[in-house]
């Protein structure tokens, strides 16, 4: 047993620091720290940062350019990219396809999309919902029909985040509706310039537009944007699961956030009752850390090869729990403080006016990446065999 | 970082397992709920003869140089098994005091401790002073000591309670004869055995004094922590073995014609289960480290964190597993109330969740 970094890690923790202090841009570290989330152009503007640095894609295997470190050092990386004050990456194409392309793609569509994904240059977003699939993913409707070199895309997605961003959307459509529900779905790469698509917004109860639904008439796509085999896209969809995902618990992020309530806690007028409130924020800070030695074990576990299951589901869980659990104590703690909702200048810290718009943002956490009770019910079944 | 038990620590806990499978039982723990003494002859020299006595103890004591992850290891298998014979009580505990007194009077007393040879508890608690254990109420007058302790653990057969008070602005460390001590003898909550000691004039003399001022409130401060870990320790076996449990009853019990582990609802708070039980065993990995930490602060940190957490999950763990269970759970038959009530003792002594946020708060400021 031994809970320390060792001093090779220490090192490249350092490293990343010194690198974060010279590098996170000002607007982005004055954007998070007031607690809003960035637009494009500056969070693209960060992902390109990161990849000209080849730490865009530090999940990735070597051979496809991820620069070779251990999970422990990616979650160092994190950490240090949170303290510093930078937001996560967007996980569409790092996260998703990028992994879906360099497991299941041909050779050409490696070569095709992977450079894109690397250097932060093409947005992806994510087609999997719709209005009437939802937990119920398999029961798409999206429809695909091959003609010739190419498939003809009609139908309908919906809670699609940033697809008015996106250059590209990785899709799950229906290729064939006389086989069993999860075996006749596809996973097509759909150009979002195509003509026939029509993205329209959805602004969420936090007053911004992340979400959109997509709608495909007669959408062209080239048959060579079929990855795997017609019929494969649930097991793709699968992989990306329980596929490796070490800060999926968004620890450094929650930690951050206590740091910034706080901080600002010690800001409030002598009246305001902070022994309650320290009482508050200690209990989070003690869930946060039952979270986070869970998530060392897992990526110590990562390091010894481990493979990395079912266990990720649990760190989802808790971790949006988590997330909930901070951003309503902020709303609550800041008290009058939380209730301006678009004034320019704060009545009081800044931290507590911006809270209750990521309050009401981070109610999608429990939701989206699968429901918390779709992924009990996959826990129930893999883990406890009932 | 390394997560892994070491392959002594995983060897003493698979010989604790199968030692009290093969000689330990709920029926044996029921029937022992009934007597007065619980050291049982047979099974405490068997505990001796597996080195469970001198395992705590630094090789320069007599022990045999195990650290808290290889005694919380036993203690995780004595947990699981309900087991109510008195080794914490009376070596652990006493013995970890004695060890960190760290005089010839207290390591001669430890010595008879790891024998075997002593039957010694701490007497550390009063109704007064809470678990504020370096600020106890009993008050030396002169050589003259009157007043009370409460929550004595002593497997209702202590010959020597060790016990602290306060002489003037001085804490002091003593033992004292039970046989001196006007004693009342019952049962806690877990099923242990404790004693109230009322001390009514009782005089005191040099050679009762252990030791006295920073001495004592180190050696107080450092086994509080160490305690506060075995109580996680404790509260991990029983709530893993409640889970265990619990999982099979759903598979086997029916209910509209079918196992009621095919409901959602029952699938999704064994999932809550199972989850929050992975994270009491990264807490418990943790605090097993950190709790025997140089750093004063660290250790404060982990222990009040651990025991805080382990007071709301294992106690909700507990809660569950009766819940599930349904009317038979509420049983004195079935074995998991008595894990629901030893999880309630756990996460109450040595501090109960209250008491540990505001040590979190206090170490945190220090850090």
């Amino acid at each position: 047993m031994n809970l320390e970094f060792s001093d090779e890690e220490l090192a490249f923790r350092d490293t990343i620091r010194q690198w974060m202090k010279a590098n996170v841009p000002d607007d982005l570290r004055r954007c998070t720290a007031r607690g809003a989330m960035p637009g494009k152009e500056m969070q693209q503007r960060w992902e390109r940062l990161l990849g000209e640095q080849g730490w865009l894609t530090v999940t990735w295997p070597e051979q496809y350019g991820g620069p070779g470190w251990t999970a422990t050092q990616r979650y160092i990386f994190d950490l240090e990219r949170a303290s510093a004050g930078a937001p996560p990456t967007s996980p569409f194409g790092v996260a998703m396809v990028g992994p879906v392309l360099y497991t299941f793609g041909s050779p050409e569509q490696k070569d095709r999309w992977l450079p894109g994904i690397r250097s932060g240059e093409m947005l992806w977003c994510q087609g999997y919902s719709e209005p009437n699939a939802g937990s119920d993913l398999a029961s798409l409707k999206t429809r695909a029909e091959r003609h010739d070199d190419h498939y003809l895309v009609n139908g309908q997605k919906i809670w699609t985040t940033q697809a008015h961003w996106a250059d590209m959307m990785f899709c799950l459509v229906r290729t064939d509706s006389t086989v069993k529900q999860q075996q006749g779905i596809s996973f097509l790469l759909i150009d979002m310039k195509t003509p026939g698509i029509e993205v329209r917004p959805i602004y969420s109860i936090d007053g911004h537009h992340h979400l959109n639904e997509v709608y495909f008439t007669d959408v062209k796509v080239p048959v060579e944007n079929l990855v795997g085999t017609e019929g494969m896209g649930w097991t793709i969809a699968k992989f990306l699961l329980t596929h490796e995902r070490t800060t999926i618990a968004g620890v450094a992020d929650t930690q951050n956030e206590i740091n910034r309530l706080k901080a600002a806690l010690a800001t409030m007028a002598e009246n305001y009752d902070k022994h309650q409130a320290a009482r508050r924020v200690a209990a989070l800070e003690i869930d946060l850390m039952a979270l986070e030695y869970t998530n060392f074990r897992t990526v110590a576990a990562t390091d010894e090869g481990k493979p990395f299951g079912p266990e990720s589901s649990g760190l989802k869980i808790k971790g949006t729990e988590l997330q909930q659990s901070v951003s309503q104590a902020m709303v609550e703690l800041g008290e009058l403080l939380s209730l301006p909702w678009d004034n320019e200048q704060p009545i009081g810290n800044e931290v507590f006016n911006r809270a209750s718009r990521r309050y009401n943002f981070l109610r999608a956490c429990t939701i989206y990446g699968g429901s918390n009770e779709i992924q009990k019910n996959v826990l129930a079944k893999m883990l406890l065999g009932l | 970082m390394d997560f892994k038990l070491s392959e002594n620590t995983t060897m003493i806990a698979d010989t604790a397992r199968r030692y009290l499978k093969d000689n330990y039982s709920f029926d044996i723990y029921r029937s022992q709920l009934q007597e007065a003494d619980h050291l049982h002859a047979a099974r405490w020299q068997a505990m001796l003869e597996l080195g469970w006595f001198g395992l705590p103890f630094p090789e320069s004591c007599g022990g045999y140089g195990g650290n808290l992850v290889d005694v919380a290891a036993i203690v995780r298998e004595t947990g699981a098994a309900l087991c109510l014979d008195p080794f914490v009580d009376l070596v652990v505990s006493p013995g970890k005091l004695l060890e960190y007194i760290n005089t010839s009077e207290s390591l001669a007393i430890l010595e008879d401790v790891i024998a075997g040879q002593a039957r010694v508890a701490c007497g550390l608690y009063d109704r007064y002073a809470g678990y504020q254990v370096t600020k106890p109420s009993l008050r030396l007058n002169g050589y003259r000591l009157s007043g009370q302790k409460h929550v004595v653990p002593d497997g209702g057969c202590a010959k020597r309670i060790l016990v602290s008070a306060m002489a003037g602005d001085e804490l002091l460390i003593l033992a004292l004869p039970v046989e001196q001590c006007q004693i009342e003898r019952y049962r806690l909550l877990d099923g242990s055995r404790a004693s109230s000691l009322m001390l009514d004039d009782l005089e005191i003399t040099d050679a009762m004094i252990l030791c006295r001022g920073e001495v004592a409130r180190q050696a107080l401060s450092g086994w509080f922590d160490y305690m506060c870990a075995l109580d996680c320790a404790r509260m991990y076996g029983a709530a893993s073995q409640v889970f265990d449990d619990t999982l099979e009853y759903a598979r086997t019990r029916k209910q509209f014609g079918t196992a009621i582990g095919s409901f959602q609802v029952i699938q999704h708070y064994l999932v809550d289960m199972f989850i929050d039980l992975q994270q009491l065993e990264s807490m418990l990995l943790m605090v097993l480290v950190k709790a025997e930490s140089e750093t004063v602060s660290e250790r404060v940190r982990a222990t009040a964190a651990a025991k805080a957490y382990y007071a709301s999950q294992a106690v909700r763990i507990a809660q569950q597993g009766i819940q599930i269970h349904g009317g038979v759970g509420v049983t004195e038959e079935l074995n998991i109330g008595h894990y629901f009530r030893l999880i309630t003792h756990c996460s109450l002594s040595h501090g109960s969740r209250d008491h540990h946020v505001s040590r979190f708060i206090e170490a945190d400021a220090a850090v």
